[in-house]
């Protein structure tokens, strides 16, 4: 089957849905030591990711700037190494998921699933963030200094989310394990459905979701929210924050419908 | 890595939950001597200026016994010595990145064959790993053949 050139790029697709199938890294980057940067702007998703791999995975650079971005999606995916990153701008939609090591620093916003099933690592992003933010992260630091949308952490498994402004509703939907700390205010439905971990929220909620309570702060949340608020510079005191978590009447949920349960609860 | 240590978990041996022992058809020193985790560094393990993912690592209990879970095999890897009051979940961490470290977890060990792209042999926990994944092929069944047309 004969790729064909389409879209307003020109990029070579076949129905198979191997995107460029010939992709090579473009081998753009200026390399000095161990650090290098490189320009995205003109380069494709995938060529941009093959460069960041070929860097970090031959050439032993661990340090990679990567200017003008220019809000593509799914960029910096897959990094399993110990590495600093830096995006001069903006990411698109499910940016940053499935690493395992690498620290990160975002200059701009980020869309949707940020992050989505990170394993471990630091994620710094300078602005707001879309929905869906930490999606099912199972490990590592996802720093947002600015806004979030909805359904921040869902199915979070692990780690900790750290939001310095507003946050969305449904936050914490279906979540599992891990921490949230939210300094700004919540939308309705924090906690909605979630098992297990703890969100803390620095300004006010909206709404509480189905089974998450309101719990007393203790001296190990204390000590965690200074950690992490000091680590990464907010300036709010750790006593201010509220402490929700799981109210464990749904863990034996089996046989009545959403709406029976709400009744009985 | 080998060891003298009899595998606790035959092969034939019967888990409700999966066992790192039964996986690896062995146990390891690390699970029966303490001295040998004492000079694991956390920190230095895991990225940023804290515990980074092993935040979530605590001492469990898995079949009676003290076990840390490791994610990379979804199983569970049993401890056998002695844990100090105080420092569980610091010993259970320790074990875990050890058994990391010297690539004994079952998911590192199916790298060598089922990774797909160019990636670090051991992950983020040791500089300088060699690389798998780069010459991978799909696997063929011997003596099977492709129908006509496809």
């Amino acid at each position: 089957m004969e790729p064909v050139a389409v879209g307003e790029r020109g990029l070579t697709y076949d129905a198979r849905g191997l995107a460029e199938p010939e992709a090579v890294a473009p081998k753009v980057a200026v390399v000095q030591g161990d650090s290098a940067t490189f320009d995205a702007e003109g380069l494709s998703t995938r060529q941009i990711n093959l460069e960041l791999r070929r860097l970090l995975y031959e050439e032993g650079v661990l340090n990679v700037t990567v200017a003008n971005p220019g809000a593509k999606h799914s960029l910096g995916v897959g990094i399993l190494e110990r590495c600093h990153l830096r995006f001069g701008g903006s990411l698109g939609y499910f940016g940053l998921g499935l690493i395992d090591g690498p620290e990160v620093v975002v200059e701009g916003r980020v869309g949707w699933s940020v992050c989505e099933n990170m394993m471990s690592g630091v994620v710094v992003v300078e602005k707001n963030a879309g929905s869906l933010t930490g999606a099912a992260l199972r490990g590592g630091d996802l720093v947002i200094r600015g806004d979030v949308g909805a359904r921040t952490g869902i199915d979070q498994k692990g780690g900790t989310i750290l939001v310095g402004g507003n946050a969305g509703l449904l936050t914490g939907f279906m979540m599992q394990r891990g921490h949230q700390i939210i300094c700004g205010n919540v939308g309705p439905g924090l906690g909605d459905s979630m098992y297990d971990g703890v969100i803390y929220v620095g300004g006010t909620v909206a709404s509480l979701g189905i089974d998450c309570v309101e719990d007393a702060l203790g001296a190990a949340d204390l000590e965690f929210l200074a950690r992490k608020l000091s680590i990464y510079g907010f300036d709010q005191t750790p006593a201010s924050f509220r402490k929700f978590v799981c109210g464990k009447k749904l863990y034996n949920y089996d046989s009545l419908e959403p709406n029976e349960r709400k009744l009985v609860l | 890595m080998t060891t003298n240590e009899p595998a606790t978990s035959a092969a034939t041996e019967r888990h409700v939950t999966i066992d790192a022992e039964q996986l690896a058809g062995q146990s390891f020193p690390y699970q029966h001597d303490a001295s040998l985790v004492e000079d694991v560094d956390l920190l230095a393990a895991t990225p940023g200026q804290d515990l980074n993912w092993l935040e979530d690592v605590t001492l469990l209990v898995e079949e009676g016994v003290p076990a840390v879970f490791d994610r990379y095999s979804n199983s569970f890897l049993k401890i056998y010595f002695p844990i100090p009051e105080g420092r569980e979940d610091e010993i259970a961490r320790k074990v875990l990145v050890k058994h990391l470290q010297e690539g004994n977890s079952y998911g590192i060990r199916l790298k060598t064959q089922h990774a797909k792209f160019p990636q670090p042999m051991l992950g983020p926990w040791v500089a300088g790993s060699a690389r798998v994944g780069e010459d991978w092929s799909p696997p063929r069944l011997a003596g099977w053949e492709a129908p006509s047309g496809h």
